[in-house]
C-alpha cells in the first residue's frame, strides 16, 4: 500500500538530476577540485534546454545545448581553480550566485516574463518505459564512471592528478589538462541534470528551479565518497526519502516534520558510514602498534 | 604569497561578476510612465516587481488609471525589481507628494512602516498586505481568498467523478492554508461524500520548485484525487503538468490561468487588484485613513473567472458547465448576503 509502484517511479524522477549532477561532482572530486558550483551549473543548463527547445522546437537540441551551455559555463571553475588556483568553493558560490541572477535577467530580456515561463507549445523529452531517456543515461553514465576510473588508464590517471599532481607531474601526466577534462565533464552533466529538470520533469523554467539540488548533489558525492557507485546509493536514498516524505503527508505527518525527511536520511547516513570507518581505523591502528 | 594574492584577486573578479549581473536587473528600475498632467489630485503606484505580463500588477494599474480619471487627476507607476529600487521608488514616491501611494505586495511592509513613521501627512495605502503596526496615515486592502476558494472547492465537488478532490499548497501555515481548507469545506458543502486531502510543497524554495509541485500533485492524482487546488505560486505549472497527464483538473489562483493548460484548468480564484486599489484611493480621500478593509465576495475584491465577463474566451473548462456555474453563483450570493460564511484559516 505504502511501498507501491508510484512511490518507486516518483524516487527515481527524483533521483536523476541529482544523480547527473553528483556524478559530474564526483569526478571533480577525484580529480582534486572541489565542486560546489553544480547546482549554478544545473541552472544554466536548465534555461538553455528550455530556451533552445523553444527557439527550434527540439527537445533535443535543448539537450545538446544545454550541456554545451553548462560546459562552457564550468569554464568559470577551470580557469579559476586551476589555471589561476583560486579558492574552489569561493569560485563555486560566485559560479552559483551568478547562475541565479543571469537566467533571471536573460528569463525577462528573452521571454519577457518573470518568474516563470511555461507555454503548453514548448516540447518537453518523450517518455520512454514511464521515464525521460536522460534517466537511462544517467544509469549508464553510473557504469561508465565506474569503469573509468578503476579500470582504465585516464581514470587511473585523474585519480592521480586528484592525490598528488606532482607525482602525477613527474610521470608526465599533465594536472592541468585532467582536472580540466573533469570540471568540462562535470559542466556537461550538469547541463543534461539541467535539461532533465527542465524538460522531463517537468517542461517550464522558472527561477531558481533547481532549489536546492545541486547541494543535494554535493553533499551525495560526499557521502558516496565520490565512487559512482556510492554517489548512485546516496541519490537514490535522497529520492526515496524525499518520495517517502511526500507521501507520509498523505498519512497526516506535518509538512515540517516530512521536509525534514532527506536530511534525517543524510544525517543518519553521514554518522552510520563515518562510525564504520572509524571503527575501522581504531582497529588498524591497534593492530600496527601491536605489531611494532 | 603570490598564489595567496591571486586567489584574493580572483574572489574579487567573481564578486565583481555577481555585483555586475544583480546590477543589470537594478538598471530595469524606475521606468515611471506618466499621464494626465492636470493639477487634479495625484496617485502613485510603486509595484514590487516589473508589471509587464503580470496581470496581478497590470489590475492594480488599471485600478490607479480609474481613480485618476475619476478623479481628474494624474497617475504615475514606479516598478521596481528588486528589493533596493523598491526602496528607493518608495522614497522617490514620498518626495513627489502625491495625495495617495499605493503600494501592492508584502514586500512593502517595513519600508512603508519606516516612511510612514517619518511622514505623517502623507497617506498611504498598501494592497495585499498590511504594516505590522497600524499608523494613522497607512490604510491597508486585504483580500478575502477564503471565499473564492470556497467556490472553487463547489465546482470540483461538484465535477469530480472519483469523490475525492485535494490541494497542492506552498506551506503549511494559516496564512496558506487559506487556499487548501476552504476548497475542501467548498466540496463537502455541495457533495458531503467528498474526500479531501491536501499536500504541502515545503522543501528549499517551495515557491519556485514546480518539480516538487508536480510530484506532490502526482502523490494525490495516484490515490484517484481527480480535481486539485493549485495554490502552490510557480509550482502550479507542476500541478497542471500532473493533471493533464492524468487527464485530471486543476484550480488556479489570482489571475486567469487557464491558457498555461487549456482543457485541464477548470477555473481561478482571482484577486481583483483594481477594485481594492480604485476603492482604497476612494476611502483615503473621503478622510478614512488608518483603517484595515477586506476585499471578498460582496466588495468584487474576490472572484472566479467562471463569474466574471468573458468566461467563453477564458480557456477555462469551466465555461463548458453552465449547469455547475448556476450553482456556484447562489452559493456565493449566499456568501454575499451573509447566509453562508466560510472559515477563515487565518484568523485567530
Amino acid at each position: 500500500m505504502f511501498l507501491d509502484s508510484d512511490l518507486l517511479m516518483s524516487a527515481l524522477r527524483a533521483l536523476t538530476p541529482i544523480l547527473l549532477a553528483a556524478l559530474g561532482g564526483a569526478l571533480c572530486e577525484r580529480a582534486g577540485v572541489f565542486n560546489i558550483g553544480l547546482e549554478g551549473m544545473m541552472l544554466v543548463g536548465c534555461f538553455t534546454a528550455v530556451s533552445t527547445s523553444w527557439f527550434t522546437g527540439s527537445p533535443w537540441l535543448g539537450v545538446l545545448a544545454a550541456a554545451l551551455a553548462a560546459a562552457a559555463y564550468s569554464l568559470i571553475l577551470a580557469v579559476g581553480a586551476v589555471t589561476l588556483r583560486g579558492d574552489a568553493v569561493v569560485l563555486g558560490v560566485a559560479v552559483n550566485l551568478l547562475a541565479v541572477g543571469l537566467t533571471s535577467f536573460l528569463l525577462r530580456t528573452v521571454f519577457g516574463v518573470q518568474g516563470t515561463f511555461d507555454d503548453p507549445d514548448l516540447a518537453g523529452l518523450p517518455l520512454v518505459g514511464g521515464f525521460s531517456p536522460l534517466t537511462y543515461l544517467a544509469w549508464a553514465a553510473v557504469a561508465v564512471a565506474t569503469v573509468l576510473l578503476s579500470r582504465h588508464v585516464w581514470g587511473l590517471r585523474l585519480r592521480g592528478v586528484g592525490e598528488a599532481p606532482d607525482a602525477a607531474a613527474t610521470l608526465g601526466v599533465s594536472p592541468v589538462r585532467y582536472k580540466y577534462a573533469a570540471v568540462l565533464v562535470s559542466g556537461v552533466l550538469c547541463g543534461l541534470a539541467g535539461a532533465q529538470l527542465a524538460l522531463g520533469n517537468v517542461t517550464l523554467f522558472s527561477e531558481n528551479m533547481t532549489a536546492g539540488r545541486g547541494w543535494i548533489a554535493v553533499v551525495a558525492v560526499m557521502l558516496g565518497r565520490a565512487l559512482p557507485l556510492g554517489v548512485l546509493l546516496a541519490a537514490l536514498l535522497f529520492g526515496l526519502a524525499e518520495a517517502a516524505g511526500f507521501r507520509l503527508q498523505g498519512l497526516g505527518l506535518p509538512q515540517q516534520a516530512t521536509d525534514a525527511a532527506p536530511y534525517i536520511v543524510t544525517l543518519a547516513a553521514l554518522f552510520l558510514t563515518t562510525a564504520r570507518r572509524r571503527g575501522r581505523t581504531t582497529r588498524t591502528t591497534r593492530s600496527s602498534g601491536a605489531a611494532s | 604569497m603570490t598564489r595567496r594574492t591571486r586567489s584574493l584577486q580572483l574572489a574579487a573578479v567573481a564578486a565583481g561578476t555577481v555585483l555586475l549581473a544583480t546590477g543589470c536587473n537594478a538598471a530595469a528600475k524606475d521606468s515611471a510612465d506618466d499621464a494626465g498632467t492636470s493639477g487634479g489630485k495625484s496617485f502613485t503606484l510603486v509595484t514590487p516587481d516589473p508589471v509587464g505580463q503580470n496581470e496581478f500588477l497590470k489590475l492594480a494599474v488599471t485600478g490607479l488609471k480609474s481613480a485618476a480619471k475619476a478623479h481628474d487627476g494624474s497617475q504615475k507607476v514606479y516598478q521596481s525589481s528588486d528589493t533596493a529600487s523598491q526602496q528607493q521608488n518608495v522614497q522617490a514616491a514620498v518626495d513627489a507628494k502625491p495625495d495617495v501611494i499605493v503600494l501592492v505586495g508584502f514586500e512593502f511592509a517595513d519600508i512603508v512602516a519606516q516612511q510612514a513613521e517619518k511622514n505623517p501627512k502623507q497617506p498611504f495605502l498598501m494592497v495585499d498586505a498590511c504594516t505590522t503596526k497600524t499608523f494613522k496615515n497607512v490604510s491597508c486592502a486585504v483580500f478575502r481568498e477564503h471565499e473564492g476558494v470556497y467556490l472553487a472547492g463547489a465546482e470540483a465537488g461538484l465535477l469530480s467523478k472519483s469523490g475525492k478532490v485535494g490541494a497542492v499548497d506552498v506551506l503549511d501555515t494559516p496564512q496558506f492554508r487559506r487556499f487548501s481548507d476552504p476548497f475542501a469545506a467548498g466540496a463537502k458543502q455541495v457533495a458531503p461524500k467528498t474526500s479531501t486531502s491536501t499536500r504541502f510543497v515545503g522543501g528549499q524554495s517551495p515557491f519556485d520548485d514546480s518539480a516538487r509541485a508536480k510530484e506532490q500533485a502526482n502523490s494525490l492524482l495516484s490515490k484517484g484525487y481527480d480535481h486539485l487546488m493549485a495554490a502552490a505560486a510557480a509550482g502550479n505549472y507542476g500541478v497542471f503538468e500532473a493533471a493533464k497527464a492524468k487527464g485530471a483538473y486543476a484550480y488556479g489562483v489570482d489571475v486567469n490561468q487557464c491558457p498555461s493548460a487549456p482543457g485541464t484548468v477548470v477555473d481561478n480564484v482571482i484577486k481583483r487588484t483594481d477594485v481594492a486599489v480604485e476603492k482604497g484611493i476612494e476611502q483615503v480621500l473621503d478622510g478614512k485613513t488608518g483603517t484595515t478593509v477586506s476585499y471578498g465576495l460582496k466588495e468584487g475584491g474576490i472572484s472566479l473567472t467562471g463569474l466574471e465577463d468573458g468566461v467563453e474566451d477564458s480557456q477555462c473548462v469551466i465555461a463548458e458547465h453552465k449547469d455547475v456555474l448556476e450553482k456556484v453563483e447562489k452559493l456565493r450570493d449566499q456568501i454575499v448576503s451573509g447566509k453562508l460564511t466560510v472559515d477563515d484559516p487565518a484568523a485567530k
